[in-house]
């Protein structure tokens, strides 16, 4: 059981480390699992967890700094249990979600250790302290990869018992209620971007793209169509305007060139 | 992008300020792919209060290493600016990041205000194109064929997935900074005084799209009902689409801006999103969106 755990636990670190690192298989649910399932024997139940977990993630993309539930987490978890217990697939489903919410919370916590990682290296660049600065950057991604490592290995470790003890501790509403926050903390990242842009200046764009969306039912991309589009004439038009202004001044300058 | 001849640069050799007030371009292919590279701490160093600040100065020190070489003055400042918070969709930073330099390769320090800008006037509207596209659109597309496959045992949807990312990442690395890089300068010099404008117009597309996704991204659902008599009516379904669809996303992203305005710290608003989320819960107030 010890190097079952293990592999599934440095599979696991190395695929949160991929999606906050290099992101080359973000969002790709389906191969993690499927790699556990591999190791542990039984790559058909990890494609199973693996497309079960892709489809219930749709709609669910941390933007904008939101924390989401780690899918990715859960289908390697719920693949590990399911066939090292030989339970059901459901029950490996449901504990693997179950963990996959607690991971939203590890992210959470990661991020807020983060916020000192920053003003650690911030401190050792003003005082000149090049090498610190640089290497201080680097509690992130080892931060985050122990809180990969060692969770899932005491998932699978202690297996099915630990996590029930968990999930019995962890009553009803609790876990409906991380839901329903899953399903609103995307608006922080939606906000967020907002902030970054002249929102109240522009706020028609904002409402046209909204009924586009709600009332036409459009999906993005054409809307996207639009907004290029629009933001096309938005520049010749203004950039028409500044060109005017400065022909005008030109003008006045040098007559005798026009 | 500068040429070969200036690819060794002596690195204790002050650098000297042409007549026009620039400075010669040191940077070179290689060292934006060097950057690029580096780039892939990305997120893991991601905070509420820096973003992904952290991540900009690991990913860039070599480059600004170059361009202030025995300037340690230009380089403080410089990295000052580098701290400040910045947050794109990862993949495309390369787009703003490379432009960034650019614009610090000829102008040192007195194109921080400008680099500065730029990042941030186009960071919400490139995140909310590349979002759509790179973290919904295409997961959405690739990822519903891959888990299709694989409920059948196929393996090949899996394995196009992770060709994507692979092909993706390489590109990411090989010559994305560079077009980023050609855009800085190009907006320097072709753009100069209209900088201002395109951002702008920018963020009319941006706004657009944010728009758009704010009723797909955030999902919201009441889970009271009214009851009359025998007739019993969803407060969701018979009142709330009623009056607009997505009223609630709306609000709750209206009342999020506001306190982000007023500069209420983002942990704050995530607990308290957490916590109503549980209330809602604990009442019934709020469901589970389908």
């Amino acid at each position: 059981m010890f190097f079952e755990s293990l592999a599934v636990a440095l599979i696991a670190t190395f695929f949160q480390l991929d999606m906050l690192c290099s992101q080359t298989f973000a969002f790709m649910y389906v191969l993690p699992s499927w790699l556990v399932g591999v190791v542990l024997g039984d790559p058909m139940t990890g494609l199973q967890m693996g497309a079960t977990v892709q489809l219930m993630s749709f709609g669910v993309a941390g933007l904008g700094g939101s924390s989401v539930p780690d899918y990715n987490k859960a289908g390697m978890i719920g693949t590990a249990i399911a066939i090292l217990t030989g339970q059901d697939f459901s029950v490996g489903l449901a504990v693997g979600i179950a963990v996959g919410m607690l991971f939203m919370q590890a992210d959470i916590v990661c991020k807020i250790f983060n916020g000192f990682v920053g003003k650690w290296s911030q401190n050792y660049a003003r005082q000149g302290n090049y090498k610190m600065m640089i290497r201080t950057i680097y509690l992130g991604p080892i931060v985050y990869g122990l809180f990969s490592f060692v969770p899932v290995f005491i998932a699978v470790y202690f297996g099915v018992d630990i996590v029930n003890l968990i999930l019995e501790a962890m009553p009803a509403w609790f876990t409906t209620g991380l839901s329903v926050a899953g399903g609103m903390l995307p608006v922080v990242g939606m906000a967020m971007l907002l902030t970054y842009m002249p929102a109240k200046k522009f706020i028609s764009f904002l409402i046209v793209g909204y009924v586009l969306a709600s009332y036409v039912g459009l999906a993005v991309l054409p809307i996207a169509l639009i907004g290029i589009a629009c933001a096309y004439e938005y520049y010749k038009l203004h950039a028409n305007d500044l060109a005017a202004a400065t022909a005008t001044v030109a003008m006045e300058g040098e007559l005798e060139d026009e | 992008m500068s040429n070969e001849t200036t690819k060794n640069v002596d690195m204790t050799e002050i650098p000297e300020k042409l007549p026009d007030g620039t400075y010669e371009p040191v940077l070179t292919k290689k060292d934006l792919r060097r950057v690029a590279r580096r780039w892939n701490i990305n997120i893991s160093t991601y905070s509420y209060t820096y973003q992904e600040a952290c991540s900009v100065v690991y990913a860039t020190w070599p480059a600004l290493q170059k361009i202030y070489r025995g300037d340690e003055e230009g380089l403080k400042n410089s990295l000052e600016y580098a701290y400040r918070y910045f947050n794109v969709t990862p993949p495309v930073a390369g787009l703003l990041l490379g432009a960034g330099l650019a614009i610090e390769d000829q102008r040192h320090n007195d194109g921080l205000a400008a680099e500065q800008d730029l990042k941030v006037g186009l960071m919400g509207s490139l995140s909310g194109v590349a979002d759509t596209i790179i973290w919904v659109l295409i997961p959405t597309i690739l990822g519903s064929i891959s888990a299709y496959m694989a409920q059948n045992g196929n393996i090949f949807g899996m394995i196009a997935f992770a060709l994507y990312g692979i092909v993706f990442l390489a590109w990411r690395i090989y010559s994305f900074w560079g077009y980023g890089y050609d855009l800085g300068t190009q907006l320097i010099s072709k753009l100069a005084d209209k900088i201002s404008v395109f951002t702008e117009s920018v963020s009319v597309l941006g706004l657009m799209v944010v728009g758009a996704l704010i009723p797909s991204v955030v999902k919201i659902t009441c889970g009271l009902n009214f009851q009359m008599g025998d007739v019993s009516m969803s407060v969701q379904e018979g009142v709330l689409d009623a009056i607009l669809p997505s009223l609630l996303p709306i609000v709750a992203t209206a009342i999020c801006y506001t306190l982000l305005k007023k500069r209420v710290s983002m942990n704050l608003i995530i607990i308290g999103i957490i916590v109503v989320s549980l209330l809602g819960a604990v009442t019934g107030v709020l469901v589970v969106p389908a």
